[in-house]
């Protein structure tokens, strides 16, 4: 299964490089865990976006469980 | 904890222990939940519960004299529950007898001699486990005196109806016409029970010596016999039933090669541990029978609505923490044993065991000193040992406690002295949340006393609380070493949890509460309030009697009124911070809150500053001592309680100003983005409040915004920034507006991007 967290709105630039943002995988970490999730990624340095609503919904809970694990 | 701790936990929670009436039925007939049933009216359930521990129901709970009701704790306020009046008018009014259960047939016999009711219960028992029983009995039908009774208290019909019940389980009745225990008939049987109490006893009686008291067991192997036999006996019907029982369960025992005491239920004779509080029970009387034939049903119920209810609970009662897991800490201690013994899957019991204050009440309340503080704070220390203490548990306490410990910590003699006569600890949340009382405070130490050095640091509370032990040594052997560098003068504790915290852990440093301290010396100008105040005794003054007695005096010096509140001295509640309950389960923190604050009408008094704060969330006016002592010019029952940004502000400027004292200016430079122009709406200020966010945090991202990980909106040129700081990565959502940044929201994750350490 592909976890996929790109938002509606991609009109996103990354400040450093002058690039617009592009849906691109990256890997996320947590306490010994690796998750592989597409997100709008720079396509030049591959700074990340975390957006809020995926910051403390999605990626809170999945927090949360492995802390309890 | 291991097995053996788990059951010493348990063993000390009386909860469950039976009430008394129930521990005073030789049967263990279990009358609350009786009464409890009867009291809805629910003559079906009731009757269940009667069936439970009853042999023969229908009989039984007819006949039954009661014992339980001399052991009822109704019985001083207003007469017993009257037990077995309902239970009469159950068995009278309800539904017949449900189906029996029967075990699954065996092949050894059993002889039963006797048809009175200490006989007919020992077969209903064995034939229950599934045991061939023969029942020999003189007359034509089996029942002894049962059947001399008139027919308002035993209607034929229903020892009819539980003789053929019995016969459905696999009795078989044989009329004889002599109980002789050398019958022949009886050559077969592997055990025999010799009721004592049915026709033709006399006859049977003369033969036999006196059975063993709890076993029933005659000389002979496999030869028991129970039942009372003299007619006049006052709970004779009760006592052969049980006895009846009692050696069924023998022959159960004999018959399967065990032995017929070894970890045996005794029976209790009305002894139960469970403790019922009743102060607020008012007496009531009995509810008498208008007719002749017991009880109508409206009767009934009133009756059983007398039921206390008996139970124990007295500290679930007053902890919202306790109450809120809907059960009571015998079962708290085995899901905490369990939590701990998971291996693979989720730790469901986590947040339970991080969201106890530790403040230590249930002690005070439980009449057998559970303390749920020490069980929490074990398994903390242990799943911290064990590394699988979630890392977001304590994290926002613990990054303040270190910051409190290390950037804005200072120790120093009064202005211009070498050695120090007393050393004055405000503790880092009264630095924090009051730093302009605080210094204020500290000129008047120094008026009263001028050798009186200043101490600003974390006393380690936060580390212990965690469970973190090797953090709390750290802390606790740096904290040592300052004091002793400064010639180990008395220190002045302002806060109750740096007090009690020293006392424990650093027995050596003397403390001296700053409360008693103050008592005995000239007051300042103080200013007392015009309405009476509650005090409201923080959770660690619960033992320190000393101090709660000076706040007392100091509030009675300067001519404070107070107004006395339930839960306060020893009994006193947490405000929901204590045990870091706040950072575990901020939700649970807030209602501890709400009802600590909903206990007092008066407006409250407390002498720990955070406290003050989290009582003054709520809504409740509450005034810290420092108000009444220090009346600065602001309405200070008004203020509203400090951010945790200002928390950390308040520390800074109070360390700042106090090394003005000596002449120091504060090291210039600052941190990163302190001179970026900020706009934080209230609103968007109240989340990050929520979500633990720090100004400092927003200008430490801001101060690298551009560099890396900073997006443009295209259309809104609304401007998102990444950065990390320690374990957390924050995200600051603003628009620029020439040099002013307009926040609009920050959010922050633990997870790291790309690689482990960070993006
Ligand atoms: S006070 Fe609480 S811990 Fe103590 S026996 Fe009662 S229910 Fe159990
Ligand atoms: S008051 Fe109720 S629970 Fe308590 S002993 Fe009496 S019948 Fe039992
Ligand atoms: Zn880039």
């Amino acid at each position: 299964m592909k976890l996929s967290f790109i938002p509606e709105d991609m009109d996103w630039v990354c400040e450093p490089c002058g690039l617009a943002l592009q849906p691109g995988m990256a890997e996320l970490f947590y306490l010994g865990n690796v998750f592989r999730v597409e997100l709008p990624m720079c396509p030049g340095c591959g700074a990340v976006l975390i957006g809020e609503e995926l910051a403390t919904g999605k990626m809170l809970q999945v927090e949360q469980l492995l802390e309890d694990k | 904890m291991d097995q053996q701790e788990l059951h010493r936990w348990e063993g000390r929670c009386i909860q469950e222990e039976p009430p008394a009436c129930r521990a005073g039925c030789p049967l263990g007939v279990d009358g609350r939940l009786f009464s409890q049933a009867m009291k809805r009216h629910d003559l079906a359930a009731a009757r269940l519960v009667l069936e439970k521990s009853m042999p023969l129901a229908g009989i039984v709970g007819r006949l039954c004299e009661a014992p339980c009701e001399g052991f009822c704790i109704r019985k001083d306020f207003g007469g017993a529950v009257a037990l077995g009046d309902l239970e009469r008018y159950c068995l009278g009014a309800g539904p017949g007898r449900g189906k029996g259960l029967r075990l699954p047939g065996r092949d050894k016999r059993v002889a039963v001699l006797g048809g009175g009711p200490s006989g007919l219960v020992a077969a209903f028992e064995l034939a229950r486990k599934g045991y061939p029983v023969d029942l020999y009995h003189l007359g034509a039908q089996p029942g002894g005196w049962l059947r001399t009774l008139p027919e308002t208290r035993l209607p034929a019909a229903v020892l009819d109806e539980e003789l053929r019940f019995l016969h459905s389980l696999g009795v078989t009745f044989h009329a004889v016409p002599d109980l002789d225990p050398g019958l022949p008939a009886l050559a077969g049987t592997e055990a025999c029970y010799l009721g004592r109490d049915g026709d033709g006893a006399i006859a049977l009686l003369a033969t036999l010596s006196a059975p063993d008291e709890v076993t029933f067991a005659l000389e002979r192997p496999g030869t028991f016999a129970g039942g009372i036999a003299a007619g006049d006996h006052p709970q004779r019907l009760i006592l052969s039933v049980s006895q009846g029982r009692e050696a069924a369960v023998s022959i159960d025992r004999y018959l399967q090669g065990a032995s017929l005491t070894a970890s045996r239920v005794l029976l209790r004779h009305g002894r139960t541990e469970l403790y019922t509080d009743t102060t607020a029970v008012t007496p009531q009387p009995r509810v008498a029978a208008a007719g002749h034939g017991g009880y109508s049903g409206d009767e009934a119920t009133r009756e059983a609505s007398r039921c206390l209810h008996c139970q124990c609970l007295e500290c679930v009662k007053h902890c919202v923490y306790l109450a809120e897991y809907g059960a009571y800490p015998k079962v708290y201690a085995r899901r905490i044993y369990n939590n701990s013994a998971i291996v693979k899957g989720i730790h469901q019991a986590n947040r339970f065991i991080n969201g106890c204050s530790l403040c230590d009440q249930c002690r005070a309340l439980c009449p057998n000193d559970f303390s749920m503080a020490e069980l929490c704070l074990d398994a903390r220390r242990q799943m911290v040992r064990e590394k699988r203490m979630p890392p977001s548990a304590h994290w926002f306490a613990i990054s303040e406690m270190r910051a409190a410990a290390s950037e804005t910590a200072l120790i120093r003699h009064a202005p211009a002295q070498k050695t120090s006569r007393w050393l004055f600890f405000p503790g880092c949340q009264l630095a924090g949340i009051r730093p302009a009382q605080t210094l204020a405070l500290y000129r008047h130490l120094l008026a009263l006393d001028d050798r009186t050095g200043l101490w600003l640091d974390c006393c380690g509370a936060p580390a212990h609380w965690a469970g973190r032990e090797e953090e709390l040594a750290a802390m606790l052997a740096r904290l040592k070493a300052l004091w002793q560098e400064m010639g180990e003068p008395p220190v002045l504790v302002a806060c109750s949890s740096c007090r009690k915290l020293f006392g424990e852990q650093l027995p050596e440093v003397t403390t001296v509460s700053l409360w008693s301290y103050l008592r005995h010396k000239p007051l300042p100008p103080a200013r007392a309030t015009t309405v009476p105040l509650a005090i409201s005794d923080p959770c660690s003054a619960r033992h320190d009697t000393e101090t709660r007695q000076a706040v007392r005096d100091l509030a009675a010096a300067i001519g404070q009124e107070l107004s006395p509140l339930a839960m306060s001295g020893e009994l006193t509640e947490c405000c929901g911070y204590g045990g870091l309950m706040d950072n575990a389960d901020p939700a649970l923190a807030a209602k501890v809150a709400r009802a600590r604050a909903a206990q007092s009408e008066a407006p409250l008094l407390t002498y720990c500053a955070m406290c003050r704060d989290r009582l003054a969330t709520t809504g409740q006016m509450t005034l810290h001592l420092l108000d009444l002592l220090f009346p600065g010019d602001a309405d200070a029952a008004s203020l509203p309680p400090a951010s945790l940004s200002s928390r950390r502000e308040g520390r800074r400027s109070l360390a700042a100003d106090a090394g003005r004292l000596h002449g120091e200016e504060p090291a210039g430079g600052g941190r990163p983005g302190d001179d970026l122009l900020l706009a934080i709406a209230a609103d968007v200020a109240a989340r990050l409040e929520e979500r633990r966010i720090l100004v400092e945090d927003i200008r430490h991202v801001l101060s690298a915004a551009g560099r890396s990980s900073s997006f443009t909106h295209r259309g809104s040129r609304r401007r998102l920034a990444a950065g990390r700081r320690g374990e957390v990565t924050f995200w600051v959502s603003y628009r620029l507006e020439g040099s002013v940044h307009h926040i609009d929201g920050a959010w922050s994750h633990r997870m790291t991007i790309g690689t482990e350490d960070g993006p």
